[in-house]
């Protein structure tokens, strides 16, 4: 393939390698109705009917080939779908595309074609927000039941009525299924929404030939708590920080909380203390391990099917830095230990006893993570059931807008923490873990190794801490009481959490909570990809796949 | 002397007459019946629990009575007060039957295993052929509870439960056959009497010749063959739970969930004791008496069921077959192949 035409990645750069957006501008012609600045990027308006023209021709000549997010909301006057692109190849350079739509007639282009990461997303606009999609194959409700009235998001629904939707009501768990005519041999399977196997509340309908799989599809929204509704309700200050951590109970809540931080800080324009940013990197890392061994341990159950060793071990080696986390933080689970401009306190005195007990941990580890190789990477069983099961291939786990230990497994050599670096980690030593073999044992294997580069960083960030002077300590940068932004401030910002990407897009309106808090759960985009993965394998498989995605509910529903 | 004859000659009865012979025998199953029933007892709410525990690093039941036994009386009484919940549309009789089938089969296998101090309730010539059929009865109770509790989980699990038989019956019964034609006999008594000589000795310990030194890649073939037979890890497929819940024991409740559980691990050890007898030399063994013997060696085979499933995998119901069909079978055929030649040339 040498013979790509050279300077076809170059289009849309400046010299510096910077985004030129008016030639991003000049390459979309006549779609473009405008420009607007978000802190995070420019982006330009277009024509609702033009919005397959414009992503196609920013994927396919400017390569932005990674549709991030899509954020619907509603003004006044219009409503509003904005398409956070960006490249898996360098996550800073970003382009934002604003598609306005009329008040009476909510119709814009569906991105779906370009993007398959758009089918959930735009249906979750149409669900929350009402817009609807041309185009679009299967424009249905979400996360909301079907019966449904209404959309929660937009500006006439009426939310002091309740409405309660029976199970009855919504769907009869026993009515045949209409898709099967009745001469097929296939069987619909209900797994979930509840069944060992799906780690929260999802509902996956498989449609099964004999044991194997023809169809699947993920319904999802049996969680949704209404998460953006409720951050839009709090204040920036101190009220919409405990809500990222209830976005993923496997012990990730830190690295949650610095999504949020990492979003409102840039838009506030605060500077965190670099003492600050190295006990969030440390304790962000903390909580990385904690996810990625539940991760494991629970792969471990899926695949072998009972509460054995390995899931009880995974426990176990949890429960120790769980405890470092209490001492830190007070909590186990709901941290809420991150501030805007910093951390809530200081690490816990003794210090040398907390550096001792991480220190510790840190030097059990590899003896540990042997352990894990030996119980499940170096069995054989663990390998017939996994090695060239659940495939994902890079290219459709970039079209589905993978990220995390899914995409890095399908080899894609993508990590936030890195491409786009925040806290401390361009300072620190520590690597991107990628596999190629895109199965199910990959994305095992990257899990199992990520929890040693993390090791690797928090070894580093105890060095430091152990060694910064006394009177350099501050755990706070001086922010305001009352956060108020300039109105109209609109910023998408996103971190590396464990399960993948997770981005917050916040648009303010100059009162001191925000207008629009649009959530990109990293699992809702991971989640797309299960049927890419599973059609044609085994139902054994899809129960595998399923659990190497490592999925959090609470990060798809929200 | 089996039990049977012993007890009618303990009560006086004339053990030519079918009649009273008959009676006697049915007090000789009862004890037996009993015997194994208490060891499930055991086993079933609190040894597993605790030999997973240790697999585990944990500690499981120790609050109620010493070591936490009194949580079999606890359980019982719990197990036993549930409600029984009967779906809408199951098949009737057949779902009311599948636990009897399942929990009776296992305990039919007893009457001709040999434990030792003369427990044996009877001891006919077809005895290892009479044990391999009726312990694969329980395999139409599984399809009778997969298909009849009118649930798609039950159904797969149902399903998987024949095909895994299927392919790992034969297997068994022909590595089986392979000791028959050491021992020269289907009679358990006499397969047990067959392996009481010393094969070696090593160091002035003697090495009985039970078959499981003389052939130990038929002990081999066997042990995995049964581990799929009593549907233990890594052959679990048919309960699979985080795959198809519970398979063919999804819709049960109450006291026929308890027979369900009761009837594998009396499968468990019936396997045990079919092992114990053909390999393991029955009950013989130092010092102890025969049947404390015989427990050792069952439970034995209990422990080594519970360590594979708390270590290992589970394979999937492709691989499970292919393993079967492609690997047991054609392994089991060389093995009673070369017995064969071997006991034709040698003996």
């Amino acid at each position: 393939m040498s013979l790509e035409e050279p300077g076809t990645r170059d289009v849309g750069l400046t010299k510096a390698g910077e985004v030129n957006y008016d030639e991003l501008e000049a390459l979309l012609g006549d779609a473009v109705l405008g420009r607007e600045t978000h802190l995070n990027a420019e982006a330009f308006v277009i024509r609702p009917d033009a919005v397959q023209d414009t992503l196609s021709t920013l994927k396919e000549e400017a390569g932005f080939d990674f549709l991030n997010c899509v954020t619907a909301q509603e003004y006044q006057d219009r409503y509003e779908t904005i398409y956070h692109m960006t490249k898996y190849d360098d996550r800073t350079q970003e382009v934002g595309v604003v598609v306005p739509t009329s008040k009476d007639d909510p119709v814009s282009e569906s991105a779906e074609p370009v993007f398959r990461t758009a089918d959930w997303h735009e249906r979750e606009a149409y669900d929350l927000v009402g817009i609807e999609y041309a185009d679009h194959p299967d424009l249905r409700r979400i996360l909301l039941p079907e019966t449904w009235q209404g959309h929660p998001l937009s500006m006439d629904y009426d939310q002091t009525k309740p409405q309660i939707v029976t199970l009855r009501e919504n769907k009869n768990p026993l009515q045949e299924d209409q898709r099967l005519n009745d001469d097929s041999d296939t069987m619909l399977l209900n797994i979930g929404p509840h069944h060992p196997a799906t780690h929260g509340v999802l509902h996956v309908e498989a449609t099964l030939d004999g044991e194997q799989v023809a169809d699947v599809e993920p319904d999802i929204g049996y969680i949704h708590r209404c998460e953006e509704q409720m951050c839009q309700q709090g204040t920036y200050r101190h009220q919409i920080m405990p809500y990222p951590d209830r976005w993923d109970w496997g012990g990730a809540g830190l690295l949650n909380e610095w999504a949020y931080a990492r979003t409102a800080e840039e838009l506030a324009d605060i500077d965190v203390p670099e003492y600050a940013q190295v006990v969030r990197t440390m304790s962000a890392e903390l909580s990385r391990i904690l996810s990625h061994m539940l991760a494991v341990a629970a792969y471990a159950l899926d695949t072998i099917g009972d509460f054995t060793a390995t899931f009880m071990y995974g426990m176990q080696d949890r429960e120790v830095v769980q405890n470092i986390l209490e001492d830190l933080t007070g909590q186990r689970l709901m941290f809420n230990y991150f501030r805007l401009g910093g951390v809530a306190w200081d690490l816990p005195e003794p210090r040398e006893e907390f550096f001792e007990k991480i220190r510790a941990f840190i030097d059990d580890l590899p003896e540990k993570l042997e352990e894990y190789h030996n119980l499940l990477t170096s069995n054989e069983i663990m390998q017939v059931r996994t090695v060239d099961t659940g495939y994902l291939d890079p290219e459709v786990a970039k079209n589905y807008g993978a990220t995390g230990p899914v995409a890095r497994g399908s080899g894609i050599d993508y990590d936030v923490r890195r491409d786009d670096p925040y806290g401390y980690y361009d300072k620190l030593d520590w690597d991107v873990v990628t596999e190629d073999g895109g199965d199910n044992y990959a994305r095992l294997l990257v899990r199992l190794q990520e929890v040693e580069e993390s090791a690797k960083i928090i070894n580093q960030c105890v060095d430091l801490l152990e060694d910064w002077p006394e009177e350099d300590r501050t755990i706070q940068a001086n922010v305001p009481r009352t956060i108020k932004p300039e109105p109209d401030t609109e910023v998408y910002k996103s971190v590396e959490a464990a399960k993948g990407e997770l981005g917050i897009y916040i648009r303010s309106d100059g009162t001191d909570s925000p207008a629009r808090f649009k959530i990109r759960g990293g699992s809702f985009s991971n989640l797309q990809t299960l049927p890419e993965m599973a059609e044609g394998e085994y139902i054994a498989d899809l129960i595998a796949s399923l659990g190497s995605l490592d999925t959090i509910m609470g990060e798809v529903d929200r | 002397m089996t039990l049977s004859d012993t007890i009618a000659g303990l009560l006086g009865l004339n053990a030519n007459d079918p009649l009273q012979f008959f009676l006697a025998a049915i007090i000789a199953s009862a004890i037996v019946g009993t015997f194994m029933l208490v060891n499930v007892a055991i086993a079933g709410p609190w040894a597993k629990r605790k030999i997973t525990a240790a697999f585990t690093d944990r500690i499981a039941v120790n609050r109620i009575g010493p070591f936490g036994l009194m949580v079999i009386v606890a359980d019982a009484v719990r197990l036993l007060s549930k409600e029984l919940i009967v779906p809408e549309e199951v098949d009737r009789p057949a779902w009311d039957l599948a636990p009897l089938v399942i929990a009776g089969s296992a305990l039919f296998g007893f009457a001709v295993i040999p434990m030792g101090n003369g427990i044996q309730v009877a001891d006919p010539e077809a005895g290892l052929a009479y044990v391999f059929a009726v312990a694969s009865l329980a395999s139409l109770g599984l399809v009778m509870a997969g298909y009849a509790s009118n649930n798609k989980y039950s159904m797969l699990g149902g399903l998987r439960a024949v095909a895994q038989n299927l392919a790992y019956e034969i297997p068994l019964v022909l590595t089986g056959v392979s000791v028959v034609i050491f021992a020269g006999t289907l009679q358990m008594s006499e397969i047990v009497a067959a392996q009481t000589g010393t094969l070696a000795t090593i160091a002035g310990i003697p090495i009985p010749s039970w078959y499981a030194f003389v052939n130990p890649f038929a002990f081999v073939l066997f042990l995995v063959a049964n581990l799929a037979e009593v549907g233990r890890n890594p052959f679990d497929t048919p309960e699979a739970p985080t795959e198809i819940v519970a398979g063919y024991q999804t819709e049960y409740s109450s006291v026929y969930f308890v027979l369900m559980y009761l009837g594998e691990f009396i499968h468990i050890f019936l396997g045990g004791a079919i092992i114990a007898t053909i390999f393991l030399g029955g009950p013989a063994g130092p010092v102890l008496p025969g049947i404390v013997w015989f427990l050792i060696k069952i439970w034995a085979v209990f422990l080594f069921t519970q360590w594979a499933r708390s270590a290992l995998p589970r394979v999937r119901i492709d691989q499970l077959i292919e393993i079967g069909w492609k690997g047991m079978l054609v392994l089991s055929f060389a093995n009673l192949i070369l017995t064969a030649i071997i006991v034709g040339v040698v003996v």
